[in-house]
């Protein structure tokens, strides 16, 4: 039985090959890139718009509240990404009900990428926000702390990857293996059961990312305020 | 092995790209659609809060324009009102005045009417009281009336008091002896010569007599000399019974106004 996407491949010259991840990839990113692309050629800024502006309208939107909310900050800076990885993820995984699809994200490569984008993001995020004393919270609450966080890091990582992979890989394994077993009704409502999953996938590796990120550049922001704090209350002793 | 290192690197730059791509295609123009139209809502608030703003002013000033009108009308009318209760009483006045003029010129009149009236009755009545007593003393004596005034005259003439008589000797003296004598009547010029001789005898010197006939005099014979008088006419008996006439006219209009 195959597991992964990974296992089909379409071409293959050397080291370089051309596997069904990387093929639904593309075809996902056509799709959202030329979906974009129709809807926002002709944006209306008076008060009535299409519907399909509306749409995404509304999810853009929304994902700006959800931002604003988690992190307490300005969502511009990271919309792009927090936004990419719910659209991406969702939508991949939104098309598994397209007879021959299989979704990326059903690829631990796939997912290890998208962890390890969230990996490299965390960091960057929190020292574009407070500067290389990012690295600082490390070694907090001591030195010794050191080898654990960054454990923390890792595992935290690996988790996203394998939650998501394990999540939309057993939901396709169950739905093939149900083909097999009762091929009628039960396989579509596993498929119906397979969307919700895959959108709630989507929503907690995109929230979890923001969280991480919210967490990189919120720490200095604290320590400021505690700083603050502090201050107040030796003037008010004083 | 579930990882492909290849297809993860593959991947990772499929996600930037497409990161890339969502934010040039979707998340900048949408956003800046919203961008704008915030702002286009927001501006047309302001706007709208800007004309509010204006037709509250608008209508603040139309109140107040009322409330002025109000109030001119108000002080207008109390205005006009006065005008009018004054014009009211200046009439009121002006007619009450009109009828205290006419009630005045109509009780004149009726007085007019009134001394009219006594005087022709007066006259009639010495005429008629005259006439009676000419005819009484046709009748009785068969004596012209007329003679018997002028010899009741001259007896009087005759039984002045020394004081009298002194003033009128004073009197005759003054007017250069002119005496001037009426009477209603022509008398006889027997009867004036004896008049002439009466006041002869008190003066002792002749006297120039000059006759004239008057209706003023009633029925009587009236002497004057240099502003004195001796009379004797039916005037008194006249006046006597004017002024009892008058007042029982008197008493009569009393009534009648009652």
């Amino acid at each position: 039985m195959r597991i992964s996407p990974d296992a089909v491949v379409f071409f293959q010259w050397g080291p370089i090959s051309l596997n069904a991840t990387i093929l639904f990839t593309w075809c996902v990113m056509a799709l959202m890139v030329l979906g974009s692309w129709l809807v926002t050629r002709r944006l209306s800024t008076e008060t009535r718009l299409s519907r399909w502006q509306n749409l995404i309208e509304v999810l853009v939107t929304g994902m700006r509240d959800e931002i604003r909310d988690i992190s307490g900050q300005v969502p511009g800076r990271y919309l792009p990404f927090v936004g990419t990885l719910f659209l991406f993820i969702g939508v991949s995984n939104l098309l598994s009900i397209v007879p021959g699809y299989e979704p990326p994200t059903g690829s631990l490569s796939t997912t290890a990428a998208l962890a390890g984008c969230v990996f490299v993001a965390v960091p960057l995020y929190g020292i574009a926000e407070n500067g290389l004393s990012y690295f600082g919270q490390y070694i907090k609450p001591s030195v010794f702390m050191l080898p654990f966080n960054i454990m923390g890091e890792l595992s935290r990582t690996l988790a996203l990857a394998v939650r998501l992979f394990g999540n939309i890989m057993s939901g396709t394994m169950i739905v093939a293996i149900l083909l097999s077993i009762t091929p009628l009704i039960f396989p579509i409502v596993m498929q119906a059961f397979g969307l919700l999953t895959g959108l709630i996938q989507a929503y907690i590796f995109a929230i979890l990312a923001m969280v991480y990120i919210a967490a990189a550049t919120r720490a200095r922001r604290q320590e400021g305020q505690a700083n603050q704090q502090a201050e107040k209350g030796d003037l008010s002793d004083g | 092995m579930l990882i492909d290192w290849f297809t993860v690197t593959a991947q990772v730059i499929n996600f930037l790209v497409l990161v890339y791509l969502l934010k040039r295609f979707l998340y900048g123009p949408i956003i800046k659609a919203i961008d704008k139209r915030e702002k286009r809502i927001a501006f047309r608030l302001e706007e709208g809060q800007k004309k509010k703003e204006e037709a509250e002013r608008e209508v603040e000033r139309y109140l107040k324009k009322n409330r002025d009108l109000d109030n001119r009308r108000e002080a207008l009318l109390s205005e006009i009102k006065g005008e009018a209760d004054a014009r009211r009483k200046e009439l009121v006045n002006e007619a009450r005045n009109e009828v205290e003029a006419i009630r005045t010129n109509w009780y004149e009149a009726i007085q007019r009417e009134k001394d009219a009236f006594l005087q022709d009755l007066r006259q009639r009545a010495g005429k008629q009281t005259c006439a009676i007593a000419r005819r009484i003393l046709r009748d009785l004596a068969n004596v012209d009336l007329e003679h018997h005034i002028i010899r009741v005259f001259i007896e009087r003439l005759r039984n002045l008091g020394e004081e009298e008589l002194g003033a009128l000797n004073e009197s005759i003296l003054k007017s250069g002896r002119r005496i001037n004598l009426r009477s209603t009547f022509e008398i006889p010029q027997e009867m004036a010569r004896q008049i002439a001789e009466v006041l002869q005898n008190h003066g002792a010197d002749p006297v120039d007599l000059q006759l004239e006939i008057s209706s003023d005099v009633i029925c009587g014979i009236e002497l004057n000399v240099h502003g004195r008088k001796i009379a004797w006419s039916l005037e008194d008996y006249l006046e006597t019974l004017e002024e009892a006439l008058a007042e029982a006219l008197e008493g009569k209009r009393i009534e009648s106004r009652d």
